[in-house]
């Protein structure tokens, strides 16, 4: 069998440094979600963001990662990279081997500088030492000097979709023959450009994010990083596999740049294409990890599109109402969730939920639960229209 | 492997609606700016919100999508698009203190903006997406091309790249040493022996399928590398032609990304030691400026050149190919590190 196996998974959120760490949170239900706290700005103690509490020297010093011009988006993808390398026990040969290739997502990059980056375009001296750190590949470019990686490299944008596609482009360089195994995530920090860019849309909320509720405010921000290996089921006999990744599909909503159109056509058609690509019926999912952001415009958009698809809507739940929405990272962050569902057979209570919304009346999971899962489907959609579907599965 | 039909490029030269490359237009400042059409197809009002990377990159789409069956994806390659409006959205930040900011520098500023808005201006719901691997990002859009064609052999795709020129990314790049510090015009480039090259910027859009019929030209293999050992590269492009190019063939031409900066010219020699004698040489960088995605405007001008147009005696560098051009490799280094190798021939 050819099929894509999941031998590795890394994560860092505000649920924790690790994926047991994070998994433990699940299961309490924690929220992540406090006052913005690391870094100075007019938001400071006001705005509920979502932080991993370790500020960069702390990173810095546990990864020992102090070369000129890291930033806190790249130290955040290096410590999930290494947490998902050592899991599924690549050796530094196999690293630098010319068939493993890296894909990974991000929003900001090295634009979480903001300040750094304004005074770089100012200056008419010599650049900072972040000079070649603004751009979005600077996170993959980092991870490939570090490792010495020579296999397919890439850096994908599809805005909050970001990571779900890095995640599809690995397997398929996999699937093709272009690459053996893949390293494949996303990572984003919390930055003043975001923060500022999505207040300026009105879309961020005074209050916790409160995800498929009637009374939901909008988004809140996050930050993190997760990375999953990807190999073929036949190259890893005898290897822990967590899940298998059965299905995907990336469709386009071509109605608005920054929000969804009112009957859902990009997210239904990610979904119903990723069930195609899976060989799945809609019945055989039994939970899906919604993109679910906590906006007015998302949740009744995705509800719809999932009344549509499904006779009866499995069920479902938003973990950003635990690690905020982390942009880029957010696709790779749920796979890995998705896949502790799926390895562990049990599902995280749904959080901050109180009241469905009447025109969909749709109630996303609340409690924890073991039971037993096979399918499991993860969305994510990003402006742009771009919207991606994951199906893992128990391998 | 697979065919490109239509194509397209806005570029510093005239290459579009028309192309007439044989008349050189030289770098101003240091850059060769594109040389803006009037987007008679784009509608006014958006026009006027777009910046200049979205109107080059929808202004090159549109026209090769008239007429033909909606794409079953589109799939687009850029390293800069957005970083002015970025630049610009920080800098509000900062000058205002975070107030009270108008979100449409941020909602620009997105890379995936040409994507989405052709999918947007052409109401196509398939596959889309924005490759940003700096100088492979166009390399990660013909191999994503080349998959999704393997997996649906009946799809047909708009595939392109686009980056720009914008004051901030100049300027960080001139910062980082990219750019020569002495001003040079058309060939000179080639032969200052300094450091750097010159800005540049384009927008090329292909349609690509798998059906030979009509094609222009036919995208043989495509491969790419991070080293910064040149040895290591000649030994990946040895393997690289020894896999792809078919038996009894000869590459018959050689277009190289060569861009005047003499730290990468180690590269350059390398690869024109591998194909050796019996094949010609021409060099682009000239027209087109330095910038991540260059060689789309690369495979364009193969494209013109294996349907019949003549090379320009400004490309050439070594021998001209004889009559019945077949195969030609494209080979670019982007700052020392990343590699493109590129195999394009007749259909």
């Amino acid at each position: 069998m050819n099929r894509i196996v999941v031998t590795g998974i890394g994560v860092i959120s505000a649920m924790g440094d690790s994926v047991a760490e994070n998994r433990a949170s699940l299961i309490l239900g924690k929220c992540g979600i406090s006052l913005l706290d690391m870094f100075p700005s007019k938001f400071s103690g006001s705005l509920p963001v979502a932080e991993v509490k370790k500020n960069n020297t702390a990173l810095q010093e546990k990864l020992n990662a102090f070369e000129p011009g890291v930033t806190r988006t790249s130290l955040l993808a290096l410590h999930a990279f290494e947490e998902a390398v050592a899991n599924s026990g690549l050796s530094n040969n196999q690293l630098s081997d010319f068939n493993t290739a890296l894909v990974s997502g991000n929003t900001v990059g090295g634009m979480c500088l903001t300040d750094e980056m304004y005074e770089d375009a100012k200056k008419e001296t010599t650049g900072s030492e972040y000079i070649a750190s603004y751009d979005y590949a600077s996170v993959n470019m980092y991870l490939q000097q570090r490792y010495r990686l020579n296999g397919n490299i890439n850096t994908i944008n599809t805005a909050c979709s970001s990571s779900a596609n890095a995640i599809m482009y690995g397997a398929r360089l996999i699937k093709s023959g272009r690459a053996q195994r893949a390293i494949v995530g996303g990572a984003d920090s919390l930055a003043k450009f975001t923060i500022n860019g999505f207040n300026a849309l009105h879309i961020l909320s005074p209050e916790i994010c409160t995800p498929f509720d009637i009374n939901r405010k909008g988004l809140n921000l996050g930050e993190g990083a997760a990375f999953l290996v990807l190999e073929k089921e036949s190259d890893c006999p005898g290897k822990k596999i967590y899940a298998t990744l059965s299905g995907y599909a990336n469709t386009n909503d071509a109605y608005h740049a920054s929000s969804l159109s009112d009957e859902g056509i990009g997210p239904f058609k990610a979904m119903q294409q990723a069930l195609q690509s899976a060989n799945l019926s809609a019945s055989d999912i039994d939970f899906i990890n919604a993109h679910g952001t906590g906006t007015e415009n998302n949740d009744l958009v995705e509800g719809t599109a999932m009344l549509q698809l499904f006779k009866t809507v499995p069920p479902f739940a938003s973990t950003k109402a635990n690690t905020g929405h982390t942009l880029g990272a957010a696709g790779a962050i749920e796979a890995v969730y998705s896949i502790l569902n799926l390895h562990h057979q049990e599902l995280y209570p749904g959080i901050n939920f109180k009241e469905p919304i009447p025109a969909t009346g749709l109630v996303p999971v609340k409690t924890y639960q073991q039971k037993g899962l096979e399918h499991i489907m993860s969305n994510s959609f990003g402006f742009g229209g771009n919207c991606s579907t994951l199906i893992f599965s128990k391998p | 492997m697979f065919y490109i039909h239509q194509h397209s490029c806005i570029s510093p030269q005239q290459t579009f609606p028309v192309s007439r490359i044989d008349e050189l237009s030289d770098a101003v400042d240091k850059k060769l700016q594109v040389i803006e059409p009037s987007y008679e197809q784009i509608p006014p009002g958006m026009l006027r919100r777009m910046g200049k990377a979205v109107r080059i990159g929808v202004g090159a789409a549109l026209p090769i999508l008239k007429g033909l069956p909606a794409p079953d994806g589109i799939i687009l390659g850029t390293a800069n698009a957005g970083k002015e409006d970025c630049v610009k959205f920080l800098n509000q930040i900062i000058e205002y203190n975070e107030g009270m900011l108008t979100p449409l520098n941020f909602v620009q500023g997105t890379p995936n903006a040409i994507a989405s808005q052709v999918g947007i201006l052409t109401k196509n719901h398939g596959y889309n997406i924005t490759h940003m691997h700096l100088g492979l990002a166009f390399e990660h859009v013909l191999t994503d091309a080349d998959m999704q064609i393997t997996e649906n052999p009946s799809g047909l795709f708009l595939i392109g790249a686009v980056d720009d020129i914008s004051v901030y990314n100049y300027y960080f790049e001139d910062k980082g040493g990219w750019y020569k510090k002495e001003t040079v015009t058309g060939k000179q480039l080639y032969d200052s022996g300094t450091d750097g090259s010159v800005a540049g910027e384009a927008a090329a859009m292909f349609m690509v399928n798998g059906n030979r019929t009509g094609a222009a030209a036919k995208l043989i293999a495509i491969n790419s590398l991070h080293h910064t050992d040149a040895e290591v590269m000649k030994k990946y492009l040895q393997q690289f032609i020894i896999n792809h190019l078919p038996h009894g063939e000869k590459i018959d031409l050689l277009l190289s990304g060569e861009n005047g900066d003499n730290r990468l010219r180690v590269f350059y020699d390398a690869a024109e030691e591998i194909t050796g004698r019996e094949t010609a040489i021409a060099r682009f960088k000239h027209m087109s400026g330095e910038f991540p995605t260059a060689t789309a405007m690369g495979l364009w001008l193969c494209c013109r050149f294996l349907q019949g147009d003549e090379i320009p005696g400004h490309m050439i560098k070594y021998s001209k190919p004889e009559k019945g051009l077949r195969n030609i490799l494209i080979y670019n280094n982007y700052k020392g590190i990343q590699h493109s190798f590129i195999l394009v021939a007749i259909p």
